[in-house]
C-alpha cells in the first residue's frame, strides 16, 4: 500500500530539494573505518597504560615495603586494578557490532543502546569503582593506624570519601531510573 | 553469515548509487549545521558500508540502509541533544503548536527550512516515520523500519499529514 499523500507538494518539496551529492570511493570508507576502530583501540589502550603504570608503582612499593598493612593495601589496590582491566577487555569485546545498525529495526536498536547504558551504570560499582574500595580503605586504616594522619584528619578524608560514594550512587539511581522510564516509553510504542 | 569483502564493497557502491540523495537528505534532516551534518552523512557511510560485512538478507536492501542511517542519525541526534540541550517534542505537542500561515511562503527554501526546522524538533521515531513518509516509502516499509505495527505507523502518518497539511497550506495557500 502507497501512502496516499493529500499534498504532492510537501514530498516533492522534500525530494526535489537540492543536493550536494557527495561522493565517498570504497578505499576512502575503508581508511575512515579502519581509523575509526584505531581510535577504539587506542582509547582501551589508554586505560590498560594508566592501569599498567599504576600497578607497576603499587608493586613497586610492595616489594620495598616492610609494612604489612601497607602491603596488604597495595595487593588490593593491584588485584582491583587487574580485575578491572579484564572487565574492561570483557566489556570491549562485547560491544555494538556494525551489523546491528541494519539488524534491528528501530525501537531494537534504542531499547538495546539504553538497556547497554543501564547495565553500564548498574554494574558500575561491581567492576570499575567497587575493586578499589577495599585497597583504599586499606590505605586509609594503614595511614590512621601508623599514625600518620591525625585521627580528625583521617575521619574527614574518609567521610569526604563517602560523601562522594554516596553523590555518585545517587547520580546513578537518577540517571537509571530515567533510563528506564524511556525503555518503557518504547516498550508502549512497540504495543501500540 | 557475512558476506565477502568484495560483495560488502559492491552493496554499498550500490546503496550510495541508488540512495546516496536519500541518505544525504536524512543526514540533513537530523543535523542543521552544514559542517556537523557533513560528518554525520560520511558517518553514516562508514557505518553503513560496515555494516554490510552482516547483511544476512533476513530484509531487504532498502530496508537496511534505512535502518543504519536512521539509527546513526537518531544516535547522533540524541549525542547533539545531550550537549546542546535541545528540547524534542511529540505529536502532541507539535498539533497544537501554532502555526505561521500568515507568513508568505512561495518561496521554496523557506519552506522547505521550516519543514527542515520542524522535523528536527520531532523524537526519533516520529522523526524517522516523517522522513520516510517524505521519502516516499509505504506503511509496512515504515513499520519495517522503525518497529512500530503498520496500524500505529498509519496512524502516526495520518496525523503527521494533518499537521503538515494545517502548517503548510492553512488557509488554502498552497505552496508554488
Amino acid at each position: 500500500m502507497r501512502n496516499e499523500s493529500p499534498n504532492p507538494n510537501m514530498t516533492e518539496l522534500w525530494q526535489c530539494q537540492p543536493v550536494e551529492g557527495i561522493k565517498m570511493s570504497v578505499e576512502e570508507i575503508r581508511k575512515r573505518a579502519t581509523r575509526f576502530e584505531k581510535k577504539i583501540m587506542w582509547r582501551n589502550a589508554r586505560e590498560y597504560v594508566a592501569g599498567g603504570i599504576a600497578a607497576a608503582l603499587l608493586t613497586s612499593f610492595f616489594i620495598q615495603s616492610h609494612d604489612t598493612l601497607f602491603r596488604v593495601a597495595c595487593g588490593l589496590m593491584i588485584a582491583g586494578l587487574a580485575y578491572m582491566a579484564y572487565q574492561l577487555h570483557c566489556r570491549a569485546s562485547a560491544r555494538r557490532m556494525p551489523a546491528e545498525l541494519g539488524a534491528a529495526n528501530s525501537l531494537q536498536f534504542h531499547r538495546n543502546e539504553l538497556e547497554r547504558q543501564m547495565d553500564f551504570l548498574r554494574h558500575i560499582w561491581s567492576w570499575y569503582l567497587g575493586p578499589i574500595i577495599p585497597g583504599l580503605v586499606a590505605f586509609s586504616v594503614q595511614s590512621w593506624v601508623n599514625g600518620h594522619t591525625r585521627f580528625l584528619v583521617a575521619a574527614f578524608v574518609n567521610a569526604f570519601f563517602v560523601f562522594c560514594l554516596i553523590l555518585v550512587w545517587r547520580l546513578n539511581v537518577y540517571e537509571t531510573r530515567c533510563l528506564q522510564k524511556r525503555i518503557d516509553e518504547l516498550a508502549k510504542a512497540a504495543a501500540e | 553469515m557475512p558476506v565477502q569483502r568484495c560483495v560488502q564493497d559492491r552493496l554499498y557502491q550500490e546503496a550510495v548509487g541508488t540512495y546516496g540523495a536519500a541518505l544525504e537528505r536524512l543526514a540533513r534532516a537530523y543535523e542543521a549545521d552544514p559542517e556537523a551534518r557533513r560528518d554525520l552523512l560520511q558517518e553514516i557511510h562508514v557505518e553503513l558500508w560496515r555494516s554490510f560485512a552482516g547483511f544476512d538478507q533476513r530484509c531487504t536492501v532498502r530496508t537496511w540502509i534505512y535502518r543504519v542511517a536512521h539509527n546513526v542519525g537518531a544516535t547522533h541526534m540524541l549525542r547533539q541533544r545531550r550537549s546542546r540541550s535541545r528540547l524534542l517534542i511529540g505529536l502532541d505537542e507539535l498539533e497544537n503548536m501554532p502555526a505561521t500561515s500568515g507568513e508568505n511562503e512561495a518561496d521554496r527554501n523557506r519552506a522547505l527550512e521550516r519543514l527542515l526546522d520542524l522535523i528536527q524538533k520531532l523524537k526519533p521515531l516520529d522523526q524517522q516515520v516523517i522522513l520516510s513518509y517524505l521519502e516516499g516509502l509505504d506503511a509496512s516499509a515504515i513499520a519495517d523500519i522503525t518497529g512500530l505495527s503498520p496500524g500505529n505507523v498509519a496512524t502516526k502518518i495520518h496525523r503527521i499529514k494533518n499537521i503538515l497539511t494545517r502548517r503548510f497550506h492553512a488557509g488554502g495557500q498552497d505552496e508554488k
